[in-house]
């Protein structure tokens, strides 16, 4: 069953003083499946948050529609079905995490018990009972990353909408922020997020979407998307001397000096195997052994090379 | 309760800031400071002073309406706050309204203490205040809620600056519309002066709210124009609001 699904989305931003319209989004048609962690990836300006937007009934699509577990996206039907994390949270300065949460709570038509409960609940999983009474105001990136998760997960919706959840967060906030995705995406709920972390969204997503210049270009199975081929193999070796280490560069791609030893770069297994047999040949040791494959990022910077 | 969540947020925002004291201030100086006006008016100090210090309550209680309400909607979207609000299964009417209540709650207080000093003040100098005191702080009341509908609509279509410059001028020109009116007979069949009758009929007659004179003078007001006064502001707020709401309706943001 489709969660999220596009029809020829097409957004169109009037221009203003005499400058031309801009055709933010064209004909996206897109498909998110049930308890499916989907990573919707772009450059900047590639219609990413456009997308999310008209998904949250932020913007009226030009032409086009979005449908939410079967519901108009526009509808309160479905508005009660999502819950939406903005890039950069921005909240009410003088409130606190708890009163914050009582407001998004009431917004929901929860009643007093119900919001104590989901305070409760969200405090314990985002970790906030520390800062419950400090006002937004002064809280770091981090803590609003974590406050304005809460926020999207008041009332429980089954799907989250997410832009940018990673943006300008440590390593730590990044980690923490993989592992709530994963840990929600296990309590059944489908996750729609778009990221610049690459090497995040690789390690978490089920499937991805590419747009590139308003257009969805790739949508799948990360497996499916990347190229499966050996690119290439590091070899590192050490007890080798300079003179000889020039010798066998010359079947190599490329050559570096580090502390572990020589890392040669060759183009397939075969050479791989060959230059192993020489390394031991001359006395020397192999500690490294790392076939290449293509990243997200590789693919990624694939498309937009195409694109061009 | 979505608008009494949002109206009770709007007024807690608006408390906590620090342009409502300062104006509060102001409005204070100028209640204790009509004495001073009242020396020079040999035996009329607690008239002046009725008529000043309802002044005060409308001109302070204008400026809030204004700085607050040309601010309320159009804060929201620039500070992006709204998007976490608007994507809850919320009516778009509802944030409006809610935005308006809040603040409605907020200058009823306000006037109400503004009033309740200006009379106490008026005790205080040996004068008395009878009921049309008053009412001639209700229908102030009742005309800042309908600057303050009108400042809810520009601030879901303009700047800050913009939407305050037009409450500011609908405010003066309110009072004074029936100069707008009664036009020389030459002016009126120009088209200057079709277009000066055609905003008399358009622009609010704020000069319907105000009856300070009769406060000041102690003159009873009939009941049937303070009711006919009250049915006309309610009127003229609920269209401000609901065009506000329509406009906003379909707004991107």
């Amino acid at each position: 069953m489709s969660v999220i699904e596009t029809f020829d989305l097409t957004k169109v931003y009037r221009g203003h003083l005499g400058r031309a319209p801009k055709r933010s989004l064209d004909a996206l048609n897109l498909t998110v499946g049930e308890n499916e962690l989907f990573g919707f990836l772009g450059r900047n300006g590639a219609g990413k948050t456009t997308t999310i937007k008209i998904l949250c009934s932020l913007l009226r699509p030009t032409r086009g529609r979005a449908i939410i577990l079967g519901e108009e996206s526009r509808s309160r039907k479905a508005r009660r079905l999502i819950g939406y994390l903005p890039e950069n949270p921005y909240f009410y300065e003088y409130l606190t995490p708890r009163e914050t949460l009582d407001f998004y709570g009431k917004l929901e038509g929860l009643n007093a018990a119900e919001r104590a409960a989901e305070w409760k609940k969200l405090a314990e999983l985002l970790d906030l009972g520390d800062i419950a009474g400090q006002r937004v105001r002064g809280f770091s990136k981090g803590m609003r990353q974590r406050l304005g998760f809460a926020v999207a997960l008041v009332g429980n919706p089954p799907v989250l909408i997410l832009d940018e959840p990673m943006s300008g967060l440590d390593p730590l906030g990044r980690r923490m922020i993989r592992e709530l995705m994963l840990h929600l995406r296990d309590e059944k709920k489908t996750i729609f997020f778009s990221s610049h972390v690459l090497g995040d969204v690789q390690q978490v997503c089920d499937r991805v979407g590419i747009l590139v210049n308003g257009k969805l270009t790739r949508q799948g199975r990360i497996d499916e998307l990347l190229c499966e081929d050996v690119k290439g193999v590091e070899v590192i070796a050490n007890t080798l001397p300079a003179s000889v280490a020039t010798e066998l560069s010359g079947n190599t791609r490329h050559v570096r000096h580090s502390e572990a030893g020589y890392h040669f770069t060759v183009d397939d297994l075969n050479g791989a195997n060959e230059l192993v047999r020489r390394i031991h040949a001359k006395g020397g040791a192999v500690v490294e052994f790392t076939p290449v494959r293509e990243s997200l990022e590789d693919y990624f910077m694939r498309l937009q090379e195409h694109a061009k | 309760m979505r608008m009494i969540a949002i109206a009770h947020n709007t007024f807690r925002e608006a408390v906590r800031d620090k342009v409502l004291y300062v104006l509060l201030f102001f409005a204070a100086s100028a209640i204790v400071g009509s004495k001073a006006l009242g020396w020079i008016s040999i035996g009329q100090d607690i008239k002046i002073v009725k008529d000043i210090s309802l002044a005060a309550v409308s001109v302070f209680g204008v400026l809030i309406a204004i700085f607050v309400g040309t601010n309320l909607v159009y804060k929201e979207i620039d500070k992006r706050t709204i998007y976490t609000i608007v994507c809850r299964p919320i009516h778009r009417y509802e944030f409006i309204l809610g935005k308006f209540a809040g603040l409605a709650i907020l200058l009823a207080i306000v006037t109400g203490l503004m009033t309740g000093v200006a009379a106490l003040y008026v005790l205080v100098l040996g004068g008395s205040v009878n009921l049309t005191f008053f009412t001639a702080a209700l229908l102030i009341y009742w005309q800042l809620l309908l600057l303050t509908a009108m400042a809810v609509l520009l601030s879901s279509l303009t700047s800050p600056i913009l939407g305050a410059l037009i409450v500011f001028s609908a405010y003066l020109v309110g009072h004074a519309t029936s100069i707008l009116h009664d036009l020389p007979t030459v002016l009126k069949e120009s088209w200057s002066g079709r277009l000066l009758e055609f905003i008399y009929y358009v622009l609010p007659n704020l000069s319907n709210f105000d009856i300070r004179a009769e406060a000041a003078n102690g003159v009873e007001v009939s009941m049937l124009y303070v009711v006919w006064a009250l049915g006309y502001g309610t009127l003229y707020t609920a269209f401000l609001l609901g065009l506000a709401s329509l406009a906003f309706e379909d707004k991107d943001v």
